[in-house]
């Protein structure tokens, strides 16, 4: 499970939108319980440029430097990177192929992997998926809105 | 030599959880042929005969091996090498 406050998950939809019809692509920040049921708790969420100019509406290659300047912004800090999140105009939330190929090629394993459709330019639907390197496919995560009172009903 | 090379969170099972390692090399070959020396695994996850894979970016302070002289890069004392996943991905049905 992955909870995201929902004021971290409006800013990555804004993102989003006013990508489209490109697609975009950032990361979360937060902690992950290392017992029980290993629960995800997103805190931050940072943005990053799609370098996939020449088709950004189908690809996305998240900026390396993105990575590295939010993993030195969050050293010494309890909260890493847990998560990518991107876009999928016009297209449904579900881990593509060339999501899986390249996902299992960075050894991505342990990451959320949130996946926003967005339809013509409106936010329609999000999933969280996490890689499971030996089924060397993407299963899908319970993604949960929490506000400051707590999770949402 | 000596230079710092920071290790992403992804690489880190295969560095006993160091983010940080000091390494002495005159290129950046070196240095990460040293590395898979000291850790086994790293080479597979990081680099092979042909140089850094596909979905692994390394750099020397702010650029790029891969607009330099890949794996021939030289090092100066006090260059910070770092290794960092290639994120990508896309509604496309397959990478191209």
């Amino acid at each position: 499970m992955i909870k995201i406050p929902s004021s971290i998950l409006r800013e990555i939809y804004d993102h989003m939108e006013a990508s489209y019809p490109h697609e975009c692509c950032g990361l979360m920040v937060g902690t992950i319980e290392r017992s029980g049921e290993g629960q995800r708790v997103v805190h931050a969420a940072r943005r990053c440029r799609n370098l996939n100019t020449d088709r950004a509406h189908d690809r996305y290659d998240l900026d390396p430097m993105c990575w590295m300047k939010t993993e030195r912004e969050f050293e010494g800090t309890p909260w890493s990177i847990i998560g990518i999140y991107h876009s999928h105009p016009d297209h449904p939330s579900r881990a593509s192929q060339t999501d899986t190929d390249a996902a299992l090629g960075a050894g991505m394993l342990d990451y959320s992997y949130v996946i926003v459709s967005v339809q013509k330019g409106k936010v329609a639907s999000a999933q969280s998926w996490i890689l499971n390197e030996s089924e060397k496919k993407f299963y899908e995560e319970s993604l949960v809105v929490v506000d400051e009172e707590g999770d949402r009903p | 030599m000596t230079v710092t090379v920071k290790i992403p969170t992804p690489l880190r099972p295969v560095t006993g959880g160091l983010g940080e390692l000091k390494v002495d090399g005159a290129t950046v070959g070196d240095v990460l042929r040293q590395l898979d020396a000291q850790y086994a695994g790293f080479a597979d996850r990081v680099f092979d005969a042909n140089g850094v894979k596909r979905f692994v970016n390394v750099y020397v302070n702010e650029d790029n091996i891969r607009d330099k002289k890949n794996m021939e890069t030289e090092l100066k004392a006090g260059d910070t090498i770092s290794i960092l996943p290639s994120i990508a991905g896309g509604r496309c049905p397959r990478l191209s």
